[in-house]
């Protein structure tokens, strides 16, 4: 069979001393990371960027690969123990998973929650070993209106069920687009908003975005904040399940995979939106639902496994649309396309050593990743002992060395600088930088996608109607934004006549 | 932990600014700011050419985004968002200062190279931002810059501006 072959290509690859190498670097910086305070995969992925730069395209994403899906185990640990979330998906886990730690009962949580993770993003892999030759097919037929559709679509999933304010969230995502115009025009070459400044004719830099408004804002905001380190007092014992307890959750790790799976798939997918579908679902599903929020075994397996599942298969649209769903993704795009890949349907064809390259590490990622978080667990238990401001300070080194680095020159540091004070900013009243950044790097794809567009039709906008993907979509996003206007209206309404009521009572 | 959970954790806590009505114009700082810019683009993106949508000039669309970025701003304006927004405290003008010193740094880098410059900053910083004592602060300071210089100076190859410390203890090793 072909997958097989495919697969077979791929651990030649993942098994190389180098690449093998790499995915634990990655997963051990992933989960490190998700215990450590300040610093989340996104912050990270951006330290780390003009590192990557040295290293072979395949090493990078994998070591990439593996921060991102390792942050997802890590981060459950604090959630657990302190109910303290390490990364945004892992909030659910605080519902049950501390209750069950207040219980003793830490250990079977943590544990069931490495197994959950382990079986969803092991699902979500064979999924993508095999559907992904398929949709690549697909995809080669895709128009640009179809483009266009799916990235609006993308844009407009992420800023509103983002954490923050939508139309905060929207505003950002105009900006970073706004932003992405800056330099020379694809096709005319015309310089655009670049005040003359030669070095701005090529654009703004991705890395220098990144770092400033995630690695340089992140860390001046979690210097900001007096948290001291937390001392873990739980003795954690037990960490191997019950027989009781794999019962009890044995149905929501299948449901979670193949949930997480889907939701991961769809733009703007992957990480809290499944975990939350999974929560709702379980406690739909239970017989008794009051058990939920008082260290329900299954409220923590499922919305784990779910994550997990979803943040692999979320690699589906990076790898065959070209088309990052999210901000992590957006980081690990702009990592390929300093390495001068762009990936889209045709990388599975040109580079399939990369294509499944990364796609095996995976399968080997996840292995390491049970080891890591099942019998050495107690390691990385101690790293929430590393005070912020001591790896914030040198965090903030690897930034201003790293920075430099890439060209050998101080202007860069400046502008990480200028983009980490914006970041801060942005932080501190609530705009989010993450719908930017994702906006900055669709920016150039989804004008071309336009541009194109608006030849093959002759300048008429029905192109985005006759496209039956393109007319899917906008339809859809016609009748949701209009359904949620409604219902805020009725919503503003009742609460007035509420108030007339309670006013009138009195 | 990344922004977004910081961010998650701080909508669960009330909004210190939901009663704080004269404190409104704050919350309409950085929409106008970025209404402003919304308008320059939209002027500028004019004055590139729009061209036909047969056949788009560079300013199209640019037009089409910064009008998005108008409109949302000009909303963000009339109705301000505040939940989110975070206190001004005495810690912030303490990192204002933590921002300036990286300007400093950055100056001070171009002109004695690496060494000196990145002592003092992580001095600095783990004495003022990190509250370390004396003692900790010096040795990790120290340790940290020979760990950076020997990591990325020797070991990666990046050259750094010319170095008044390790410049002197090459030349006299070399002596």
């Amino acid at each position: 069979m072909d997958a097989f072959n495919n697969l077979g290509l791929g651990f030649s690859v993942a098994f190389e001393p180098m690449n093998l190498l790499f995915v634990f670097v990655g997963v051990v910086i992933g989960t490190a990371i998700g215990v450590l305070p300040g610093l989340g995969p996104t912050a990270t992925i951006a330290l780390l960027l003009p590192i990557t730069y040295t290293m072979d395209a395949t090493s990078a994403v994998i070591m990439l690969a593996g921060i991102y899906y390792g942050s997802m185990y890590g981060g459950t640990i604090t959630s657990v123990l302190l109910r303290i979330p390490g990364e945004a998906a892992s909030v659910v886990t605080t519902f049950d998973g501390y209750q069950m730690t207040k219980q003793g009962r830490a250990g079977p949580a943590l544990g069931i929650s490495a197994i959950g993770s382990f079986i969803g993003g092991t699902v979500a892999i064979i999924g993508l070993t095999f559907l992904a030759p398929l949709l690549a097919q697909v995809a080669v037929a895709v128009g640009p209106a179809s483009y266009v559709a799916i990235m609006v679509l993308g844009l407009f999933l992420v800023t509103s069920l983002g954490t923050g304010s939508t139309m905060k969230s929207l505003c950002m995502a105009a900006i970073g687009l706004l932003l992405s115009t800056v330099g020379q025009d694809p096709i005319t070459g015309t310089a655009r908003f670049t005040f003359g400044i030669p070095s701005l004719l090529g654009g703004f830099d991705f890395v220098a975005i990144a770092m400033g408004l995630f690695g340089v804002g992140q860390l001046l905001h979690s210097l900001e904040r007096t948290e001291k380190a937390q001392a873990i007092t739980t003795k954690i014992k037990n960490i191997w399940p019950s027989r009781k307890d794999f019962r009890d959750s044995s149905g929501a790790i299948a449901r979670g995979s193949l949930l997480g799976f889907v939701i991961g798939v769809l733009p703007g997918g992957g990480g809290v939106i499944s975990s939350l579908a999974s929560y709702a679902l379980e406690k739909r599903r239970a017989k008794d639902p009051s058990r939920f929020g008082k260290g329900a075994i299954e409220g923590v397996a499922g919305p784990e496994t779910a994550n997990n599942a979803s943040s692999t298969s979320a690699f589906i649209p990076l790898l065959i649309l070209g088309i990052p769903s999210n901000v992590v993704l957006a980081m690990l795009y702009g990592a390929l396309l300093l390495q001068g890949i762009t990936p889209g349907p045709s990388l599975i064809e040109d580079r399939p050593d990369i294509f499944w390259g990364v796609i095996a590490s995976m399968y080997i990622g996840n292995v390491m990743l049970v080891i890591l978080n099942i019998p050495l667990i107690g390691i990385f238990i101690q790293m929430l002992r590393v005070r912020t401001g001591i790896l914030a300070t040198f965090a903030l080194m690897v930034v201003m060395v790293g920075v430099y680095s890439i060209n050998n020159n101080p202007f860069d540091m400046w502008v990480v600088l200028i983009f980490g004070v914006f970041g801060w900013i942005m932080i501190k009243t609530g705009f989010d930088p993450g719908p930017l950044v994702l906006a900055f790097i669709l920016g150039p794809i989804l004008e071309r996608s336009f541009r194109q567009s608006m030849l093959i039709s002759d300048g008429s906008f029905g192109i985005f109607v006759t496209d039956p993907i393109s007319a899917t979509i906008f339809g859809a996003l016609a009748v949701s934004l209009t359904y949620s206007f409604i219902s805020r209206r009725r919503r503003v309404k009742a609460a007035q006549t509420l108030s007339r009521v309670s006013v009138d009572a009195k | 932990m990344s922004e977004d959970t910081l961010e998650a954790v701080q909508v669960a806590e009330p909004a210190p600014f939901a009663t704080a009505g004269r404190y409104q114009g704050r919350f309409r700082l950085v929409p106008v700011v970025l209404l402003a810019t919304g308008f320059a683009a939209v002027i500028g993106s004019w004055r590139l050419g729009l061209g036909e949508l047969t056949n788009p000039g560079p300013g199209l669309w640019p037009l089409v985004v910064s009008i998005a970025v108008s409109i949302a701003a000009a909303i963000l304006t009339v109705i301000p968002d505040i939940e989110a927004y975070e206190k001004w405290t005495r810690r912030t003008t303490l990192l204002v200062g933590g921002v300036l010193s990286l300007v400093v740094f950055i100056l001070l880098f171009t002109a004695l190279g690496f060494v000196v410059p990145a002592f003092l900053l992580l001095l600095l910083w783990l004495r003022v931002f990190g509250e370390e004592s004396w003692r900790l602060a010096l040795t990790l300071a120290g340790g940290g810059t020979a760990v950076f210089y020997v990591g990325f100076a020797v070991l990666l190859g990046v050259p750094f501006p010319d170095d008044i410390v390790a410049g002197t203890i090459t030349r006299l090793i070399g002596m």
